[in-house]
């Protein structure tokens, strides 16, 4: 069975459909990546399946349980966690606050919340620190701190929720070579050890094919390829979207294909 | 280097240090009661701050949570003849229970709205009970008005200091406000650094992130009004007692600004914020007294610099001040 299934979710603005009628499963123990051009739709997808933006149409399914009209704290308690685009954080608190506060509210709801954050909360935070890499600089205040701290707090943040199913928007968006690296094998252990389900959109292909188990691809709302990561720089329609037709009309040409005749009309 | 926690009690210690010698060494009652008014404008503002600067809702209700706590009191005493002891619990109560109500009707908005929204519900009811003209008991001659009208209470009883203490009685309540300051500031404090503050805080830096680490903005913004009230709501009623009449003048705009003011000035959402500034701004008020008109001129000046220059009031300023002294000696010393 499917841990997450996207049944025709569909998200308009107005007149503008950020997501029209998507459908994807992602199978327990897997690592999806989506990629997709800027505009299309990547991040107002994760909106929806996390519950900060309302669906227009659609279904989506997690573990069994409808999600589709919960709220985002719920669907949190539920068991799906995400990281964000923009490099959010608490500012006014420190890095090890930041996860322990995760780590209190995220598991399930507090009907009552205590005056002390708890041994398994505090526990929690120190192997998620540890995990990402963290621990020595989580007294440091999250405000002012470098792009990847911050990143891997917000990953941090999101492992203490004890998730069945990660979805993260670009962890190496914006990110220097080697920092790409170093989270990529935060990432990479993260899925080893915790056995952990993942989503990931990311722009940085070589992160996003050297992680996924598959790929799907987004254009204009809509699944332009769904399959292995090799099979995505081969599909002709990809490289259409993302380099232009004369770049597949020239691959075309190099690899001696019959299109090129169709491509230049 | 002192930790967090270990620095805080230093500072209590040294306050209350001074407070608790103060009334023995003023002369005369007028500066004793100044300090009182000093210490009751603190309940609130820190009360106000868990709201304002801590869990970051830009609500203007606290003053009339603080309004309702008095008349509640006064009412209580007026009609019922309790007794204030008796009475100031059960308006501190009722309070978390209005504050859960304008919670409820405001926290659908955010940002400057809420602070629209709750002005308005304050001034609502100032005018409400201004215009109030229907009787409601005879006295004599004279008609009383349900809410008081725009006369108020009087006559509803007192601490019983002035029975008890005779001519120390101002020394007395002087005592029995500032354990109000006390508990009031430690219930704040451990709220603060309590799981909920956490929320709170979280809540106000990122709502977006913080709902998906799954903190419900709205449970626990409605928390906050709620915990926010009860001692609003006892010093409204502490205050009925100690001056032994209240008036709609408690829902006035300018003793809100004032009561506004004194959380900027002193540093909003800082732990001893209120305190310092309900103390400035006091001493700001003695000194321009003399200049009659121009004080609250005075007040309004005191108010746009710190905006402008020091939006981290005074206690902002002053840990920013002490953590550059902390990296020029270590730059010394290494």
């Amino acid at each position: 069975m499917s841990l997450l299934v996207c049944e025709t979710v569909t998200k308009r603005f107005g007149a503008l459909a950020a997501v029209e009628g998507l459908s994807f499963e992602v199978a327990p123990g897997q690592v999806l990546g989506i990629g997709g051009p800027n505009g299309a739709g990547k991040t107002t997808l994760f909106d929806v399946v996390s519950g900060l933006q309302p669906v227009t149409s659609g279904r989506v399914v997690l573990d069994g349980i409808d999600i589709t009209k919960a709220t985002a704290d719920r669907i949190c308690h539920l068991g799906l966690a995400r990281t964000f685009q923009l490099n959010a954080g608490f500012d006014s608190m420190s890095g090890r606050e930041n996860v322990q506060v995760a780590a209190y509210f995220g598991r399930r709801n507090r009907l009552f919340p205590g005056l002390r954050l708890g041994r398994e909360a505090i526990r929690c935070t120190e192997e998620a620190l540890e995990l990402v890499g963290m621990r020595e600089r989580a007294e440091t205040p999250v405000e002012g701190a470098p792009v990847l701290d911050r990143k891997l707090l917000m990953i941090a943040g999101a492992l203490v929720t004890d998730p069945k199913i990660l979805l993260m928007d670009e962890p190496v968006g914006g990110l220097t070579a080697s920092e790409i690296d170093e989270v990529e094998s935060v990432v990479a252990r993260v899925v080893r050890e915790k056995q952990l389900t993942v989503v990931l959109i990311e722009h940085v292909m070589r992160f996003l094919m050297r992680l996924s188990d598959r790929v799907m691809i987004m254009h204009h709302g809509a699944k332009l390829f769904e399959g292995l990561p090799r099979e995505v720089s081969e599909d002709p329609e990809v490289i259409e979207v993302y380099l232009g037709k004369s770049a597949k009309a020239r691959k075309d040409s190099w690899f001696g294909e019959k299109t090129v005749a169709k491509t230049q009309t | 280097m002192l930790s967090g926690v270990a620095r805080d009690i230093l500072i209590a210690f040294l306050f209350l240090a001074v407070f608790a010698t103060l009334p023995f060494v003023l002369d005369g009652r007028y500066y004793t009661g100044q300090i009182v008014t000093i210490f009751f404008y603190a309940v609130v503002a820190s009360q106000w701050n868990l709201v304002f600067g801590v869990a970051g809702i830009f609500s203007l209700a606290q003053m009339a949570l603080f309004a309702f706590g008095a008349y509640a009191t006064a009412m209580l005493g007026f009609y019922l003849d309790w007794s204030v002891w008796a009475a100031m619990p059960l308006a501190g109560l009722t309070t978390v229970l209005v504050s859960i109500l304008i919670g409820l009707a405001c926290l659908r908005l955010t940002g400057a709205y809420v602070a629209l929204l709750t002005l308005s519900i304050a001034q609502v009811v100032y005018f409400l009970i201004v215009t109030d003209t229907d009787c409601f008991v005879m006295e004599g001659v004279r008609c009383r008005q349900f809410t008081g009208g725009a006369v108020g209470f009087s006559q509803f009883g007192d601490l019983g200091t002035r029975k008890a203490f005779r001519g120390d009685w101002l020394t007395a309540n002087y005592f029995i406000v500032l354990a109000l300051l006390i508990v009031s500031m430690l219930f704040t404090y451990v709220i603060v650094k309590s799981p909920m503050g956490l929320a709170f805080r979280a809540l106000r830096d990122n709502p977006g992130y913080a709902i998906s680490r799954g903190i419900g903005r709205f449970k626990y913004q409605l928390l906050v009004f709620g915990l926010s009230a009860f001692f609003t709501g006892i010093a409204g009623g502490l205050w009925a007692s100690h001056f032994r009449a209240i008036g709609p003048n408690l829902l006035s705009l300018s003793l809100m600004l004032f009561v506004l003011a004194t959380m900027v000035v002193g540093g909003v959402g800082r732990f001893w914020g209120p305190l310092v500034g309900a103390i400035l701004l006091v001493g700001a008020d003695e000194v321009m007294r003399e200049f009659g008109e121009y004080r609250t001129l005075g007040l309004g000046l005191i108010l746009a610099v710190f905006v402008v220059a020091m939006p981290q009031g005074i206690v902002g300023l002053l840990k920013a001040g002490a953590a550059c002294l902390r990296r020029r000696l270590k730059e010394t010393a290494g």
